[in-house]
């Protein structure tokens, strides 16, 4: 049993490597020789580097927003953008930047791109803990899924709104960014990502416990002597801050977050979720890195959009459970 | 073997909060219950059973009053130490998530495990142990879902068991149970409460289990709690009527 995980984290590290290479090296309509690398190559140190680091770090903090999302609703079919959050989050950030370019904030690069996250942040929370609350009053998956999808909807009417009024500017940042891309994130950009999904996935290490007692319920969880109510309130902080960031950096990116979890735990036959975050992490990793290089290579000179790829993978996926009715 | 108070009421009002409004259902509760006791708490449904369970291990507010668990109020409890005081089983149904029998047992010893839940040897023992007294072994690898409802009983019932606290409250176990494993399971509580000094609450229907294993019967309706003898049932009036005449 021990020896088998071994062998399959061993696989997922070994893909995760090519999917690096893959995304390094054909993740663009220019593709790369490793010479290039070797010299002072602009695409493949300002462009195709950021890109695969973002792409590792958005699929980390997806997966992992993903899974806590799914214990704490003890629902295999939570996840960030199927229950509105992303669209909280991306929300903020239109109404911020409208503000934002009113306000002159982003005159300064650093203080801009700390207020778009703090309000990607908000807007992931604040969307969270509405889902929680709805979430007391309705039993059934399927009812809490269509109300994420309507939250998701009206988010999405209201920041129509926001652009008919916005100058043609801002619209074209709205637009692009709001399709979900990988390639916006600057080397600038990745020494503020970097280092705070770095320390909110660390932070996980530490709910370990109360991420396995969580399964159990609210009652026995309780009683094996896990405060159900603060950890809840934590894990709920740490998702939203993961998810609002990786909204912030590269857009809403649908599906990674559902799909990933699920994944683990069809590869993983275990409940322990040490295991599961770490398969997370790798399985994100390679799933992002995949989706895009398969989005720039699929199509000669043309860029498909990151979500049309990650939709593909996890739509399907999220309709294979409901017909199942197994929990994953 | 010593007998010593180890849960105190003291006129406590039970039941839980809606929309910050207390919603009693069991008034003024004055009981002492000891170590080495094994109770029998009988009632229509309805009645307040899992309310009284669920307030004396602090899943519900103690609205008013006292709760004393060895002379502690159960509010002023770590609730890591109150883990290790009181192990519930619950009606409840859990699953999903790849948990197995195993895992929920394992559960039971996690407020002994460190903050990263690591078992060590003695924790995987006293697992196995409670496995083995309850005679889930051969299903302990399976998923919760694949389980029978009986099998499931016993596997939250085990969970109880590697918990290892004095006190054990469970909430109608006997209710899926096959006729075998209900003696099984009454002469267990009845092992634990004689041979271990553990005091053992159990709310159930199965009178007659609880007149032929308990010791102290707690018999609740609608207008009184009384704590009485096993002998007194035949002549107490409550008991009678909840029992339809048939006992």
């Amino acid at each position: 049993m021990k020896e088998n995980n071994t062998i399959k984290f061993l696989l997922l590290i070994i893909l995760l490597v090519i999917s690096c290479l893959l995304s390094l090296f054909y993740g663009g309509s220019e593709s790369i020789h490793l010479n290039d690398v070797f010299s002072d190559n602009f695409i493949f140190w300002h462009l195709r580097l950021p890109k695969t680091i973002t792409a590792i770090i958005a699929g980390c903090t997806l997966s992992a927003a993903g899974l806590i999302l799914q214990i704490i609703f003890r629902n295999p079919l939570a996840g960030p953008y199927v229950l509105g959050i992303s669209s909280g989050a991306s929300l903020m950030v239109a109404i911020s930047i409208l503000a934002g370019g009113t306000l002159h904030l982003f005159s300064d690069l650093f203080i801009g791109k700390t207020f778009i996250v703090l309000s990607a942040i908000t807007g992931s929370f604040l969307i969270t803990l509405l889902i929680l609350a709805i979430s007391k009053k309705v039993n059934s998956n399927i009812v809490l899924l269509l109300i994420g999808l309507m939250l998701s909807q009206i988010c999405g009417a209201i920041q129509t709104a926001l652009e008919y009024f916005s100058d043609a500017n801002s619209l074209k940042s709205f637009v692009i960014w709001g399709m979900g891309s990988l390639s916006n994130t600057t080397n600038f950009d990745l020494m503020i990502y970097f280092p705070l999904a770095l320390i909110f996935l660390l932070a996980l290490l530490f709910f370990i416990k109360p991420l396995n007692a969580l399964l159990l319920g609210e009652n026995y969880a309780q009683n094996v002597g896990i405060n159900f109510r603060s950890n809840r309130f934590y894990l709920i902080l740490i998702s939203s801050v993961l998810t609002g960031l990786t909204t912030a950096f590269c857009g809403p990116i649908a599906f990674i977050g559902i799909a990933v979890p699920i994944l683990s735990r069809m590869i993983f036959k275990s409940s322990k979720q040490h295991l599961h975050i770490i398969s997370c992490l790798l399985l994100g990793s390679i799933l992002l890195l995949l989706s895009d290089a398969l989005a720039n290579s699929a199509i000669k000179t043309i860029s498909l959009p990151i979500n049309m790829i990650t939709t593909f993978i996890g739509a399907p996926m999220v309709i294979y459970l409901m017909f199942k009715n197994k929990s994953w | 073997m010593e007998k010593k108070e180890c849960i105190v009421l003291k006129n406590a009002d039970l039941g839980y909060k809606k929309n910050n409004t207390n919603v009693s259902i069991l008034n003024a509760v004055n009981l002492k219950f000891y170590t080495g006791d094994f109770i029998g708490i009988v009632g229509v449904n309805g009645v307040g059973k899992s309310t009284l369970l669920k307030s004396l291990c602090g899943l519900l507010p103690t609205l008013s009053g006292e709760i004393l668990i060895d002379q502690q109020p159960v509010s002023d409890y770590l609730l890591n130490d109150l883990a290790k005081k009181i192990a519930i089983v619950l009606t409840e149904k859990i699953g999903g998530f790849n948990l197995t029998a195993y895992d929920v047992v394992a559960a039971g010893q996690m407020p002994y495990t460190n903050s990263f839940n690591r078992f060590e040897k003695e924790n995987l023992a006293i697992i196995e142990s409670a496995i083995k007294i309850t005679g889930i072994s051969a299903h302990q690898h399976k998923l919760l879902n694949e389980l029978s409802d009986g099998l499931f009983q016993k596997t939250i019932i085990a969970k109880a068991l590697a918990q290892q606290t004095p006190i054990m409250l469970l909430d109608e176990p006997s209710a899926f149970l096959d006729y075998a494993s209900k003696h099984d399971l009454f002469l267990l509580l009845k092992r634990l409460a004689n041979e271990e000094n553990k005091c053992v609450l159990v709310s159930s229907h199965d009178l007659d289990l609880l007149l032929k294993y308990c010791t102290k019967l707690l018999v609740i309706s609608n207008k009184s709690i009384e704590l009485i003898s096993v002998s007194e049932a035949k002549t107490n009036a409550v008991f009678k009527e909840i029992g339809g005449g048939f006992i």
